[in-house]
């Protein structure tokens, strides 16, 4: 499976749970208008922890958060590389 | 079996608390620097009555930078955690104006730091599985005064603060977090004591003793158990009654 897509079912599959309203998933969704809230992102970043093996908010220095969904995937592609 | 990771595991009150889960069905993890002697007699003692209900991880709490590999090796080894015990810490005294500042850094490493980096890690496993148990081992001393212990009580009195704002947080993801305060009990950390402070700490308790360790590990098994499922940011204190 493909990061990009490991990513958007993640984030389909913990809308469904959270009974969230997921908007429609294009690149430029701010991630501040998805539905989703932190606990959501904690549950999405640990899930893709355990499928990709990669943490991309803790493994590095990193202190920002992604700002859209293409920003929240290239994070991932990045820590996979 | 319901995995229970304990900090601290291997001696006093930690020892007393994997004894107990292992016996009440849960498999308890123990994660010390060192396997103690007496800790290995427990795991001897466990695999005869309990297979699989004691295992020993050897791990330095202090690597803070080592707990995210720490929590993903368990996970990959054990499955899913459902229930942590913050209950390693170090109790140097020591008057404030004579402490050495490494060793104030290092009081609050291991016994604030380090458990609030665990649960960070364990709590979002604890969040995708659908939920968990927290307890955090405070210490009376974190709301009573005493004197020599002022950076180990703020360590302790952190955990009660961190303790109630984490169980908002995540009381909506199904995992419920609490201390447990102990009063003074007979374990290494308090081999220190001198017996005339002892015998003041028992004249002044409710009970005319101390508590034991087994009253301790009641409690936290209490807190992990499903009679304790709408229990949540609160602090159980067990001090045979020296701070009522
Ligand atoms: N005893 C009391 O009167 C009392 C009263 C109130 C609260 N408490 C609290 O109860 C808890 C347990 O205390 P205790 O009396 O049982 O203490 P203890 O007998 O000194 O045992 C401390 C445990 O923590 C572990 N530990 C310490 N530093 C560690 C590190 N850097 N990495 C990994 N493990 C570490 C020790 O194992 P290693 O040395 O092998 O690492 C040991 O298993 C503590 O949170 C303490 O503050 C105790």
């Amino acid at each position: 499976m493909s990061v990009r897509s490991a990513v958007l079912s993640q984030f389909k599959q913990v809308a469904q749970e959270q009974n969230k309203k997921l908007a429609p998933l294009s690149d430029d969704l701010p991630l501040s208008e998805s539905g989703l809230d932190s606990l959501c992102f904690a549950i999405i970043v640990t899930r893709l922890e355990d499928a990709l093996g990669v943490d991309p908010f803790t493994s590095t220095e990193q202190t920002e958060f992604p700002v859209t969904l293409a920003d929240f995937i290239r994070f991932y592609e990045d820590a996979a590389k | 079996m319901r995995n229970v990771l304990v900090t601290g595991g291997s001696r006093g009150l930690g020892l007393g608390i994997v004894r107990r889960l292992a016996a009440a069905g849960y498999r308890a993890i123990a994660v010390a620097r060192k396997e103690s002697d007496p800790l290995r007699s427990a795991l001897q003692e466990a695999e005869r009555d309990h297979p699989g209900s004691l295992r020993f991880v050897a791990f330095d709490l202090a690597e803070i930078d080592a707990i995210p590999r720490l929590v993903r090796a368990l996970r990959k080894e054990f499955g899913p955690i459902y229930g942590l015990v913050n209950n390693a810490a170090v109790g140097f005294d020591g008057i404030l104006a004579l402490m050495p500042t490494s060793q104030i850094e290092q009081l609050v490493r291991v016994n604030t730091l380090s458990p609030i980096v665990l649960t960070k890690h364990v709590v979002r496993s604890m969040m995708a599985d659908g939920g968990g148990r927290i307890v955090n081992v405070a210490s009376v001393v974190g709301f009573t005064g005493y004197s020599g212990l002022s950076v180990y009580a703020a360590t302790k009195a952190s955990i009660i603060g961190f303790t109630r704002s984490l169980a908002r947080e995540v009381g909506r993801m199904g995992v419920n977090v609490n201390s447990v305060a102990p009063g003074f009990v007979d374990t290494d950390m308090t081999r220190g004591l001198k017996a005339e402070q002892r015998q003041q700490i028992e004249r002044r308790s409710a009970l005319q003793r101390l508590p034991g360790i087994d009253d301790v590990a009641c409690a936290v098994e209490f807190l992990l158990g499903d009679g304790a499922k709408s229990i949540t940011g609160t602090v159980l204190t067990v001090d045979a009654g020296n701070t009522a």
